[in-house]
């Protein structure tokens, strides 16, 4: 038992934390939203440079290896700053799958691009109608010699706004909800029949809707076995969703300090508001959530890279289930006890809670977790 | 970062296991599982058993006769032994007044009243809680007065747990009632067969005999059994409540309630099928398990930081909150999947004697009137509010 | 050229500080420690002149704990090419620490010792005058701008209103100021390389230096605390209270 981080964890996260602290203040998070990119292009770049963006990328293409626990601390801050640039679905989730299921010539060709940051994937997975499921996949993929022909729609695809290629998935064979059949494609989002509309998401980031229309895919654009990735999928979808815990726990950390701060200073009635029992034992509350957060964070770093197993997905789940319960508390708590202020665009907090409240709407709120925990419950 | 217990740690987990397979009694492990009472026979037996391997003042130093373990293997320890349905002991006396007396106690103290413990010989209740001094403890209001080598006390005690079986009493008494609440106080030693001490049952909620109130009318106690200064006995106290609290939060004795309620949800019945099936109550089980899950790894994540020089600070609160929480949800789950068979109060079939046929079977005669028990968690060893208080005021500085 | 740089681990500067109950110091029990801004300064100033090709070498040396291998990792990962740690748990008085650095340095034999101005935790500013006098070096402190060049370094000094430049025969030792440079951050693979740089770790008893310090601290306080700000609506607001509640104009 060792929760201690490493030499090199430890010195990666005092960089992160400083990198974010100085280049990343509310006013810039604000001004990079309202960009057109929707991000910063620049912060983008002192990442790469940093070789930050490389972090989850194999060593043998460039990049630094990184594991669960890497991860964590670079998502941790990044979440801390409120950060827009499309770190997690690119370079962990997206660049993820494209590891486990490229085969040499495409890991080659591709991953030493995203690992130095000037090629950013993004994974098209959900649709319309597929809520947090990844096997409810309507969009077809049909085959005519070498070539894959796509139509179909995938929906608030993260990070899909600022993708250089998209990794959809299609149906090959088999019906809407079965986990078989179901195969994942390289596609250039400026391809032929590919239309794509992006938007602001209510949390920050830029997503988009796909549309697709007889997307021609060559030989070189199917990554693994056609039908047989779902495992991969959900496998990677864990992943990310552990990384994203993470990204939440730093969120949660600067939401309690800013309202902690804000009990200390904010008077009424004579006196810091910090002073009423009420308010203190709302704010008690929030500890004890982000105490449970944080332990569930720790674990799921330890397990997102773990081989796939029951236990893994099971303990996933769980993580998951604490931090997104927490996230939503903290954030309701936040607000209420900022009173007016919390509720206004201007503040931070506002931005905070908005972010930990929708991250449930990223892969998979507390009921899919929780369902999902159910599931592989051990009976004793 | 790793979450794995280390060869040593694992081989003693199983040096643990293998000792509570043969040694823990099956009659006493059962009431255990039932959430059933134990008799002070019962109570005794394990702590003999555990006496004689050497392990039953787990937390002692190892001069005064402890195992020397590490705080991961006391922690392994209790786990293991929950688990096990081993009875939670008493901890009155070796794990409440003892590490008191050998921080504060004079050398005759220790030497006479230590091994008496050890022993077995003794048996410990607390003398704190008044009916004017709950939570807020420094009110106490029973009286000693100096009268040449003896305190004259006057007063009463509640809520004193087990005091039925005790023969010693360890109190705090206000010794100056000029002072500050906290500076009055003295911790004193009393015998509960002294003259003027009688003591008085309260049954609580679920029909059971476990607290007391304890009279106190010109009791004498002797100077010498007196810990520590006169007018310091808050720091004795004080010490106490900080003294061991990694296992606040009870992780063991959860997991070992619902492993139980598991197999009972196994065997109930719900739309002819095992209620454990049953997509809503799996869900509750689901929930419970996760945060169970969250408590265990904040639990070794403050035993690591203890490991490392630390001390427990105000975390445990926050434990101490979720894990009762958790233990109680238990309890009404286990109730709940009961259904009406919950109902039925029977006390003659909860009693640890009881040896006759249950009414319906015997995991459900005890359910509901555990669960009532169980209330107390968030009541007592500080209130779950006070806790809230204490987290307000030392971790958050508010 | 060979430059001694000297690094402290103290208190991370974004952490507030507690004073322990007894008063006897800071409360350091999990507080996230750090390289003392200043030192940054210096090791980015040394690692620029290594850039430059005038350094050649950079030696970072730390007198503290154990723990303080930490923060010769960081200068490392930020260019330093090996580190000295003098291990020690006591905590030492300036004047003990200039006598290692002095020893250390007639071993080492740097042309420059490159230095912070001062440590944020306990804000003495002398170490790099008498580690100067010990060592009998020219000394340069609170660089602003530094340019070295053949055997002589030009460092213009932050004076009491306005700036001093001054011409040191090198070896020298030099202090940075807050505006010599701003400090990079290091780099991921550069992080990954620092832990294979030799690190020495020796004690102040090897050096022979007596480290007993003839100051005792007698108590620790923490500031007053301050009051409260508030936002004014207008610029006429503010002088309104600046004239008639803080009668300052």
């Amino acid at each position: 038992m060792d929760f201690n981080l490493t030499e090199e964890q430890q010195m990666l996260q005092d960089m992160l934390s400083r990198l974010v602290r100085d280049h990343y203040s509310f006013e810039k998070r604000m001004s990079h939203y309202a960009s057109q990119e929707g991000y910063s292009t620049a912060f983008w770049q002192q990442l790469a440079e940093q070789g930050l963006t490389g972090v989850p990328i194999d060593e043998a293409y460039g990049g630094f290896g990184g594991g669960g626990v890497e991860n964590m601390l670079l998502m941790k801050e990044l979440g801390r700053g409120l950060c827009l640039e499309p770190v997690l679905a690119s370079q962990i989730f997206a660049a993820g799958l494209l590891q486990q299921l490229g085969n040499k010539e495409q890991k080659e060709k591709i991953l030493p691009l995203v690992a130095s940051g000037e090629l950013k994937l993004a994974a098209a997975l959900t649709e319309t109608n597929s809520h947090y499921s990844l096997q409810h996949v309507a969009c077809r993929a049909r085959q005519q010699g070498d070539t894959w022909f796509l139509s179909g729609q995938k929906s608030v695809v993260v990070g899909g706004a600022s993708a250089d290629l998209l990794l959809v998935s299609a149906r090959t064979a088999g019906e809407q909800g079965d986990p078989e059949g179901i195969s994942l494609f390289l596609v250039e989002p400026w391809a032929k029949g590919v239309t794509r509309n992006a938007y602001p998401c209510i949390d920050g980031p830029r997503a988009c809707d796909l549309l697709l229309d007889e997307v021609m895919v060559g030989r070189g654009g199917v990554l693994g076995k056609p039908g047989q990735v779902f495992t991969t999928l959900q496998y990677q979808q864990e992943r990310a969703a552990a990384a994203a815990c993470a990204e939440a726990l730093g969120s949660m950390e600067e939401a309690f300090t800013l309202t902690l701060d804000y009990l200390k200073t904010r008077q009424q009635f004579g006196q810091p508001i910090g002073k009423f029992q009420a308010l203190q034992h709302r704010m008690a509350d929030m500890r004890g959530e982000l105490e449970l957060a944080t332990s569930m964070t720790l674990l799921a770093a330890s397990l997102a890279d773990h081989p796939p197993s029951d236990e893994r997905s099971r303990k996933l789940a769980a993580s998951r289930f604490i931090i997104t319960r927490a996230a939503r508390f903290i954030a309701e708590q936040a607000i209420q006890l900022h009173g007016g202020i919390g509720m206004t665009w201007e503040y931070a907090l506002a931005h905070h809670a908005k972010r930990l409240v929708m991250l449930s709407h990223h892969l998979g709120d507390e009921d899919t977790h929780l369902q999902r925990f159910a599931d592989l419950l051990k009976a004793s | 970062m790793y979450f794995e217990l280390t060869p040593e740690d694992e081989a003693f987990k199983n040096e643990v296991r293998g000792f509570l397979a043969e040694a823990l009694p099956e009659d006493i492990a059962s009431k255990v599982r039932l959430g059933k009472h134990l008799g002070k026979e019962d109570h005794q037996r394990w702590q003999q058993i555990l006496a004689k391997k050497g392990w039953y003042a787990a937390n002692w130093p190892q001069d005064y006769g402890g195992p020397g373990w590490s705080v991961v293997q006391k922690h392994i320890f209790e786990e293991e032994a929950a688990a096990a349905g081993a009875p939670r002991l008493v901890s009155f006396g070796v794990n409440m007044v003892a590490p008191v007396i050998m921080q504060f106690g004079t050398q005759e103290q220790k030497d006479y009243y230590l091994p008496r413990i050890l022993s077995g010989e003794d048996w410990w209740c607390q003398g704190y809680s008044e009916p004017g001094a709950g939570s807020d403890l420094a009110a106490v209001k029973t009286r000693a007065v100096r009268e040449g080598d003896f305190y004259v006390v006057d007063g009463q005690k509640t809520w004193t747990t087990l005091g039925q079986y005790a023969n010693k009493i360890f109190c705090l008494v206000r010794t100056d009632p000029q002072a500050k609440p906290q500076q009055g106080i003295t911790f004193l030693l009393i015998d509960m067969d002294s003259p003027g001490v009688s003591i008085r049952p309260i049954l609580t909620l679920d029909g059971e005999h476990e607290v007391n109130e304890v009279f106190f009318d010109s009791v004498r106690v002797p100077v010498a059994n007196r810990v520590g200064e006169e007018n310091k006995g808050w720091t004795c106290a004080k010490y106490l409540l900080t003294h061991e609290r990694t296992g606040q939060a009870g992780v063991g004795i959860s997991k070992a309630a619902l492993a139980h309620l598991k197999q009972v949800a196994g065997r109930e019945m719900k739309n002819g099928k095992p209620l454990i099936e049953d997509p809503l109550f799996r869900l509750r089980l689901a929930e419970v398990e996760i945060q169970l899950l969250a408590v265990e790894i904040s639990t070794l994540r403050i035993l690591a930081a203890v490991e490392g020089g630390g001390a427990p600070g105000a975390e445990s609160s926050i434990l101490k909150i979720k894990g009762s929480e958790i233990r109680q949800a238990i309890s009404q789950l286990l109730r709940q999947a009961l259904g009406a068979n919950a109902l039925p109060f029977l006390q003659d079939q909860i009693d640890p004697d009881f040896t006759g046929e249950y009414r319906y079977t015997d995991y459900a005669a005890a359910a509901a009137s555990q669960y009532f028990n169980l209330r107390k968690l968030s009541i007592y060893g500080g209130s779950n509010e006070v806790q809230k208080n204490i987290i307000a005021k030392m971790i958050l500085e508010l | 050229m060979k430059i001694l740089v000297g690094i402290k681990r103290v208190v991370d500067y974004n952490v507030k500080v507690r004073v322990k109950a007894d008063q006897s110091g800071v409360d350091l029990t999990n507080v996230k420690m750090s390289m003392n801004p200043f030192c940054e300064i210096a090791v980015e100033e040394a690692v620029r002149l290594k850039e430059k090709g005038i350094a050649t070498e950079i030696v970072a040396v730390s007198i503290g704990p154990k723990t303080a291998q930490e923060q010769l990792r960081t200068a490392m990962a930020l260019g330093a090419d090996r580190g000295i740690l003098v291990e020690t748990d006591e905590p030492l008085g300036s004047l003990a620490v200039a006598k290692i650095l002095a020893k250390v340095a007639a071993e080492e034999q740097p042309q420059i010792l490159m230095m912070g101005k001062q440590s944020i935790d306990t804000d003495n500013n002398q170490t790099t005058q008498m580690l100067a006098a010990l060592t009998g070096y020219a000394q340069g402190t609170f660089a602003s701008e530094l340019t070295v060049a053949g055997d002589k370094a030009t460092v213009k000094r932050e004076i009491d209103g306005g700036l001093q430049t001054v011409e040191l025969k090198l070896p020298a030792v030099i202090s940075a100021d807050l505006r010599l440079n701003e400090p990079r951050y290091a780099k991921l693979p550069d992080i990954m390389k620092a832990k294979k740089k030799p690190l020495d770790t020796k004690t102040p008893a090897d050096y022979g230096v007596d480290t007993a310090s003839k100051v005792k601290t007698l108590k620790v306080e923490p500031p007053a605390e301050r009051a409260a700000g508030i936002k004014v609506g207008s610029v006429e607001e503010l002088v309104n209270k600046l004239k008639n509640e803080a009668k300052v104009v």
